[in-house]
């Protein structure tokens, strides 16, 4: 068996690779709850593009056939119907895990020197999985796939002087039609996720040159002990391994539990509309886009003009690139952070949990004034940190990570 | 008890988020997909009343062996009315389409009436209840018959002979009493309906008589391996202080 490696290790530096990855990677000991999420993130997405290359098998990109297709899946196909709860479900996943591990990173000030990069390789990939979701979407053909998509495209028309003709370039029709499906299609399973796994890659590469950062915010590069290693690091393989394993089974447990016996979640994960073809014809009473793109959607509801709508959307997600430039508070985790800062940010979720619900629904006059509201919070978040951040008072930051049992 | 737990969780989750379009509240039906009987009870009333104009054109007849508990030759002689476009006999293998084109039934009624293989999903199981429980006579409509749940709608009262005809008392439509008898009585009418809307449910998506059954083991498998995974890690991490 040696032999047999040494020979590997000659041509292709695996041995290497395990040791600078896991077995001698070190990451801090006191990761907690929120340390799960990425690990997780990766497992999903693995298991939808393995779960989505067995429905591409029978699924048929074709206006006159994809509904009749998914319900085929749904019926003829053996375990057809698991397949697709679990794609369907782990699309929703995907987003609950994602939110959880950027709120993460918010918590502990992950976004900081020196990982400005690593959160920008992250929210890129946000970008690109709602953009992912968005397409994937489209395909099962149903009433709201159609006509979610032609009320997002539709607000590329709201851009002055080009929007219209750019609407008409990502549609290849005038209206949603089968040149769009088409073109999703390709996207949903080619195109974006090789960018997503050139993106991934290049995320974890980051985080491998700069380590993790840790519920206490402190670098354990500082503090090392006589051979080099990390006083409060352990090595990633076995004990994050073993940990992560754990996190894992407990999350299919969840997971699971709502692929078989909720995979609906009460018209959340799978709309009601869904389940009747697309009729370019008849629109539907509520047209909503799914829960995870809420919270944007009624930031584009609050502004009353078209245009600046969009506008607020786009801006919602871009400043969150530029976090790591707002917050210019030197102390990473929010343990030891002012309670000014503590009630910004806890505003900042319940701005954004807010904007969620009420995208969901109706936009009644009440429900808009609150969403402009809460449209407020959410901006008022990112201008107070980046006034107040300077300045702030912190505690005292330990020396060494603190461990909580 | 696992299945009472399940309905239980699934009843706080499953509520319409989507109102439905009139403002006639929906009556609630009890569903039970482990009633075999009901089950092919429904699928009777739906072959010999539904069949005829709504198609279900996602399922295939054959899946009633597995689900229904019925042998091919039940279903080949009870269940199967139609021929295929060389009018041979549809062969159990199909999809569980109509003898009625497309020209023929917007003649007859305006519309193409929909396929309702999906519509306990679209619209909910209850929806459909209360929709073939809401008929009333109204003579202004063309087949005699209107529904409180689904104005004008453009199909005419087709289990009047099992239900009988009634007539609302006030404007209102809060109030109604028969004019005239069906074969049935209003207890069992309702009961046929239950059936009836229990079979649609099933065919709107078959998997569910699986999912149940299999879930609980996977979940139970998969805490027990959490158990496991947990009792690892510990033994891993009992030398980091």
């Amino acid at each position: 068996m040696s032999k047999f490696i040494s020979w590997i290790d000659r041509r292709l530096p695996v041995s290497n690779f395990v040791r600078n990855h896991l077995s001698q990677y070190y990451a801090p000991k006191n990761f907690n709850f929120f340390y799960f999420f990425g690990a997780l993130a990766i497992f999903v997405f693995i298991l939808q593009i393995v779960t989505g290359i067995f429905l591409t098998i029978n699924y048929k990109p074709d206006a006159d056939q994809a509904f009749a297709s998914v319900e085929y899946i749904m019926r003829d196909v053996e375990w057809g119907w698991l397949i697709r709860y679990m794609h369907s479900t782990g699309a929703s996943f995907f987003f609950i895990i994602i939110y959880l591990h950027m709120f993460r990173a918010m918590l502990y000030g992950s976004y900081k020197n020196p990982r400005e990069l690593l959160w920008i390789f992250g929210m890129l990939i946000f970008v690109l999985l709602m953009a992912e979701a968005f397409m994937g979407y489209l395909l099962p053909w149903g009433q709201m796939s159609y006509w979610g998509a032609q009320v997002i495209i539709s607000l590329f028309g709201a851009i002055p002087f080009i929007g219209e003709s750019l609407a008409l370039w990502i549609r290849g029709d005038y209206v949603i039609s089968d040149a769009t499906l088409n073109r999703f299609f390709a996207f949903h399973v080619i195109a974006l996720p090789l960018l997503l796994f050139a993106l991934i890659y290049l995320h974890l590469a980051a985080l491998h040159t700069t380590g993790s950062n840790n519920p206490d915010g402190i670098e354990i590069k500082d503090n090392k002990d006589d051979s080099g290693k990390p006083l409060d690091g352990i090595p990633f393989h076995p004990y994050y391994t073993v940990k992560d394993i754990f996190g894992l089974s407990v999350f299919l447990v969840i997971f699971t539990f709502v692929v078989f016996f909720l995979p609906e979640f009460g018209g959340y994960f799978l709309e009601k509309d869904n389940f009747v073809p697309a009729d370019p014809l008849k629109t539907p009473e509520h047209i909503v886009p799914v829960w995870y793109f809420t919270p944007f959607y009624a930031i584009l509801r609050a502004i009353p003009d078209k245009f600046g709508g969009v506008l607020a959307m786009g801006l919602a997600i871009f400043v969150l690139f530029l976090l790591p430039w707002i917050d210019r508070c030197k102390v990473k985790s929010f343990r030891y952070r002012s309670s000014t800062y503590k009630l910004l940010l806890a505003s900042f979720v319940i701005s954004f949990i807010g904007l969620g619900v009420i995208g969901m629904n109706p936009a009644t006059p009440v429900l808009t004034w609150v969403g402009r509201f809460f449209t407020l919070v959410y901006f008022g978040f990112f201008v107070a940190l980046y006034f107040l951040s300077p300045s702030e008072q912190t505690s005292k930051v330990p020396k060494r990570v603190v461990m909580h049992e | 008890m696992s299945r009472i737990i399940i309905s239980i969780i699934a009843f706080c989750f499953v509520t319409n988020i989507h109102a439905a379009g009139s403002n006639t509240p929906l009556k609630k039906v009890l569903v039970d997909l482990s009633n075999k009987q009901s089950l092919q009870r429904g699928a009777q009333i739906y072959m010999n009343n539904c069949s005829g104009c709504h198609t279900l054109k996602y399922q295939r007849y054959v899946k009633f062996t597995d689900h229904l508990d019925l042998d091919s030759k039940t279903i080949e002689k009870n269940l199967i009315f139609t021929t295929d476009l060389n009018g041979e006999r549809t062969k159990i293998g199909s999809l569980i389409l109509n003898a009625v084109n497309e020209t023929h039934s917007k003649e007859a009624f305006g519309v193409m009436p929909p396929d309702l293989t999906l519509t306990a999903r679209s619209r909910g199981s209850d929806w459909i209840y209360t929709f073939l429980l809401s008929f009333y006579k109204d003579e202004s409509r063309p087949f005699g018959a209107n529904n409180k749940l689904y104005p004008n709608v453009n199909m005419p009262h087709v289990l009047w002979y099992l239900e009988g005809v009634k007539e609302p008392t006030d404007p209102n439509l809060t109030d109604f009493k028969y004019v005239s008898l069906g074969s049935m009585s209003h207890d069992e009418y309702e009961s046929s309906i239950t059936d009836l809307v229990n079979f649609l449910t099933y065919v709107s998506e078959p998997a569910q008589l699986d999912r149940y059954r299999i879930g609980f083991w996977v979940i139970l498998f998969l805490i027990i391996f959490s158990a496991l995974a947990y009792l690892l890690k510990v033994e891993y991490w009992k030398d980091v202080k």
